[in-house]
């Protein structure tokens, strides 16, 4: 019974030193950490939104789409008019796992550029998708302008990356889901276009 | 010299992915890259470093039948505080090692030395042997990184260097290029450790009777007095 108490107490000591450890790490790291999210947030922002003067990370609003769901609207304005909007999409059929990315719309729903943010692809094969050569072929396309939105193997305009075509058609086809999703609520995003915060 | 010795013994006589075998869950995934490979032996010597002294100073108060607890717990602590530092700070890395970083914790480089070395040895001897380990375990890794990324993608810590023309053979990024550069540098290691035994007219490490009895972590487990510890003759 004795030999059981003095092994708990040390145990328990152990534990407690280790979580006064953490909670103090944690509470000096939780800042850091945040801002390197938003940072990596919203450098995606930055690099797919048509040109803009103002400050997108603080004119952000929130668009509910069916399901329930809502996604996070970026604006970027031009001498206080909005000239187009960010926001995250997800495709949930990649190779593995959901793939996360950010496009960029201008006011004529002609897509301004497309940055991955999180994914699960095999690296060397569909992790290419974030390639530059890749993204880069979906800049100045739109609905009108763009036919079929698949990938070239299905009948589309869109090259595929070489035995990832997967990953490419997730893209592709989340892409179009994401340019009618801003056609449907095109009105709101534009909606306090004269409004400068 | 024996500071050095206990150093440099990670390195080739008791290297922990070559030598060991230890830890491959890592060292197979992670070693996509030579970048990868560097970032997460710097985040295991840290934590083996911090883990080897903690569990060192702490020898004479943990009961025996508590310590793989205790030792669990003052090692989850450490990845713990390496996972949140390198969130924060170093972000993109964190990124690419994700899941291998909470995973150090059952990395069994680092329980092992916990269990063979630091929880009979001196302070200072289990920081030498902690540096020691993870310099050992980070070379290793960047080597198998180094080989798989110029090969598998043509380019060494993201520098391209066979130019664009270079058609990078795939295989070796993905999952059976790790065991393949493994298997084969292994290989190498123990021909080469031959040849340097016949010269110095020694037993080579790997022909020595090989069983639990004379394996280092049991004897140094065991404490065998001088005359019953078994013979490696």
């Amino acid at each position: 019974m004795k030999e059981i108490i003095r092994l708990c107490f040390v145990l328990t000591l152990i534990t407690a030193v280790s979580a006064g450890v953490l909670a103090y790490v944690n509470q000096q790291t939780a800042e850091p950490i945040a801002r390197a999210l938003l940072e990596e947030k919203m450098s995606a922002v930055r690099s797919v939104l048509p040109p803009y003067d103002n400050e997108p990370d603080k004119d952000m609003i929130t668009i509910m789409i069916e399901g329930g769901d809502s996604i996070e609207v970026y604006r970027g304005r031009k001498d206080g008019t909005v000239t187009g909007a960010a926001f995250a999409i997800v495709a949930s059929d990649g190779y593995s796992g959901d793939i996360e990315f950010m496009i960029g719309v201008d006011g004529e729903g002609v897509m301004q550029g497309l940055m991955v943010l999180k994914h699960l692809e095999t690296p060397g094969l569909g992790a290419k998708i974030e390639s530059e050569d890749f993204r880069g072929q979906y800049s100045g396309k739109s609905l009108e302008n763009t036919e079929l939105w698949e990938v070239t193997r299905d009948g589309g305009t869109f090259i595929p990356i070489t035995g990832a075509t997967i990953s490419s058609r997730a893209i592709t086809k989340t892409s179009a889901k994401g340019l009618k999703l801003f056609r449907e609520h095109k009105a709101e995003i534009f909606e306090e276009g004269e409004v400068q915060e | 010299m024996k500071a050095w010795d206990e150093f440099i013994k990670g390195f080739w006589s008791e290297n922990p992915i070559f030598r060991l075998v230890l830890g491959l869950c890592p060292t197979l995934a992670v070693t996509t890259s030579a970048e990868n490979g560097l970032a997460m032996g710097f985040a295991s010597t840290f934590v083996l470093v911090c883990s080897n002294t903690v569990i060192s100073s702490m020898r004479r108060f943990v009961p025996k039948k508590v310590r793989i607890p205790a030792y669990i717990v003052a090692i989850a602590t450490f990845v713990t505080i390496v996972d949140l530092v390198m969130n924060g700070y170093f972000h993109a890395l964190h990124k690419s090692l994700g899941l291998f970083i909470p995973l150090i914790v059952v990395n069994c480089i680092i329980l092992g030395r916990a269990e063979a070395f630091a929880s009979k040895n001196p302070v200072w001897v289990a920081i030498i042997d902690g540096f020691g380990m993870g310099f050992g375990f980070t070379v290793s890794l960047i080597v198998i990184g180094a080989i798989r990324e110029v090969i598998g993608n043509g380019t060494i810590f993201n520098v391209s260097i066979f130019g664009d023309g270079y058609l990078p053979l795939l295989l070796m990024i993905l999952p059976p290029g790790a065991f393949i550069v493994l298997g084969v540098l292994l290989g190498l290691m123990n021909k080469v450790e031959i040849a340097m035994a016949e010269r110095s007219g020694r037993q080579p490490i790997i022909r020595r009777e090989h069983d639990c009895a004379s394996c280092t972590i049991h004897t140094k487990w065991f404490d065998f007095s001088e005359k019953e510890k078994p013979t490696v003759e």
